[in-house]
């Protein structure tokens, strides 16, 4: 049973959630899995398309009004054991955008957040390093 | 009687269908990232990865959308892997394993390969999400579009193999395999190259491999058919997919290039048959992009069709 709990800790795959980002950090999570300097694939990680193959969460973006349901409930389908990565300073704090009439963030008033990546947008390395600590407190869930 | 029943079960579980091919399986599967990483200068996962990705699918929850048929939706997965383990189960290992008379020949063998596809497609339909349901739609057109091509091969080998051995057709891998073995490969005969060119084409679309990997793509509709699943059905279909990678690629040498020693060396020559085809795919992968499904279909019903047919005439107006 050990053997499987530390053979399944090697296999974190990542999903993507876009709440109302402008999109910079999105284009630097793409960067950080798809330019061979900065590669995932090598910590077992694999972005996959639906939430529901998901262990690790990423979500950019200061969480704006219109876009709050509908990242609730994406939220929701994603399966446990799970860890949620905020990245970048919009969902940590709503960034450039704080105080707007349209954000709802931050982000962990209706999410628990495990690891912050703040930035704007975050580097690769600190977004790599936020992968890595997700990954130490996915293995404790799982 | 019994042993004879029981030794078929073994061929069918564990070697070689079974564990064996799904071992092999998903072996090839980390060849094939660790290669593309490579190509692409990355580390890349280590090599074992599938095998860490499918105990941790194992281990995580099962959720059933509200809108899928439970039943379907669950069954397909074991549907698919199962059938895959008896095709893998009828692929002579060139000099090394024979399958038995009583499993079948290429005729039960060509519906079984078309067995996963069929999963795909129910998978997309019975999970109830219109992504499952544009997957299901492409997966089915992409299906009518190689199927024609890949008879056409197949075809082509089983009246050349019978000609050859005077018989009207021959339909038992086993006996081409053991022509082949006898009298040269047909990879070396220049009448039937047309022949071997539509069966490769055909492998990257049954595999799901760039350019034709349209309905599992996983940028534009969130891999198809795959979309609702998770945990252990998830796993089941990977399983299911590598697998199928090893019986197309089994088929493919054993209907072309079995020539190989007797014995344990016969394996190893057949491991190293298998790991040359996946270096090459991963190199096709790493190097195209993704046809759209217009294009992909257009393209199986013009060339790999001509190539099949020229293969047959040319089998044919040869005796």
């Amino acid at each position: 049973m050990d053997f499987f709990s530390k053979a399944a800790r090697k296999s974190p795959w990542l999903y993507r959630i876009n709440a109302g980002s402008c999109n910079g950090c999105d284009v630097e999570l793409a960067t950080t899995a798809c330019i061979p300097r900065y590669d995932v694939e090598r910590l077992g990680c694999q972005y996959c398309g639906s939430p529901k193959h998901a262990d690790i969460v990423l979500i950019t973006g200061p969480l704006t009004a219109r876009v709050k349901d509908k990242v609730l409930r994406v939220y929701n389908e994603i399966p446990d054991p799970k860890v949620t990565v905020a990245v970048g300073i919009c969902p940590i704090s709503g960034g450039v955008f704080r105080e707007s009439y349209a954000i709802e963030g931050p982000i962990d008033r209706y999410l628990p957040v495990d690891v912050n990546v703040p930035g704007c947008p975050p580097r690769p390395q600190a977004i790599i390093e936020g992968i890595a600590k997700a990954i130490e407190i996915w293995a404790k869930r799982a | 009687m019994t042993t004879d029943t029981l030794r078929t079960l073994l061929t069918v579980l564990v070697f070689p269908g079974g564990l064996f091919a799904m071992a092999l399986g998903l072996a090839l599967k980390g060849v094939e990232r660790r290669a593309i990483a490579r190509l692409q200068r990355r580390v890349g996962p280590p090599l074992i990865q599938p095998f860490y990705d499918l105990i941790k699918l194992m281990r995580k929850r099962t959720l059933i959308p509200d809108t899928a048929n439970a039943f379907v939706f669950l069954a397909v997965p074991v549907a698919g892997l199962a059938s895959m383990a008896v095709a893998a189960s009828m692929i002579p290992i060139p000099g090394f394993y024979e399958p038995s008379t009583g499993l079948g020949n290429l005729i039960v063998l060509f519906y079984l390969i078309s067995i996963p596809a069929v999963s795909l497609m129910l998978a997309g339909s019975a999970s109830g999400s219109p992504y499952g349901a544009i997957g299901f739609s492409r997966e089915m057109a992409i299906v009518l579009a190689y199927e024609g091509p890949i008879l056409l091969s197949l075809v082509a080998v089983a009246l050349h193999a019978g000609a050859v051995t005077g018989q009207p057709i021959l339909l038992s891998l086993t006996e081409i395999v053991r022509y082949q073995q006898e009298h040269g490969a047909f990879l070396f005969d220049p009448w039937m190259w047309p022949a071997l060119l539509t069966y490769l084409c055909f492998i990257p679309a049954n595999l799901g491999i760039a350019p034709f990997d349209i309905p599992e793509a996983e940028s534009e509709v969130l891999e198809g058919p795959l979309v609702e699943y998770s945990g252990p059905p998830l796993g089941l279909m990977k399983l299911m997919s590598v697998t199928k990678s090893v019986v197309v690629l089994g088929l493919g040498i054993a209907l072309f290039f079995p020539n190989g020693p007797a014995g344990l060396a016969g394996l190893f020559i057949f491991l190293a048959k298998c790991l040359v085809l996946v270096l090459a795919v991963s190199v096709l992968k790493a190097a195209v992009g993704r046809m759209r499904i217009d294009q992909a279909v257009l393209f199986y019903l013009k060339w790999p069709e001509l190539l099949g047919f020229a293969g047959l005439a040319l089998v044919i107006a040869r005796f």
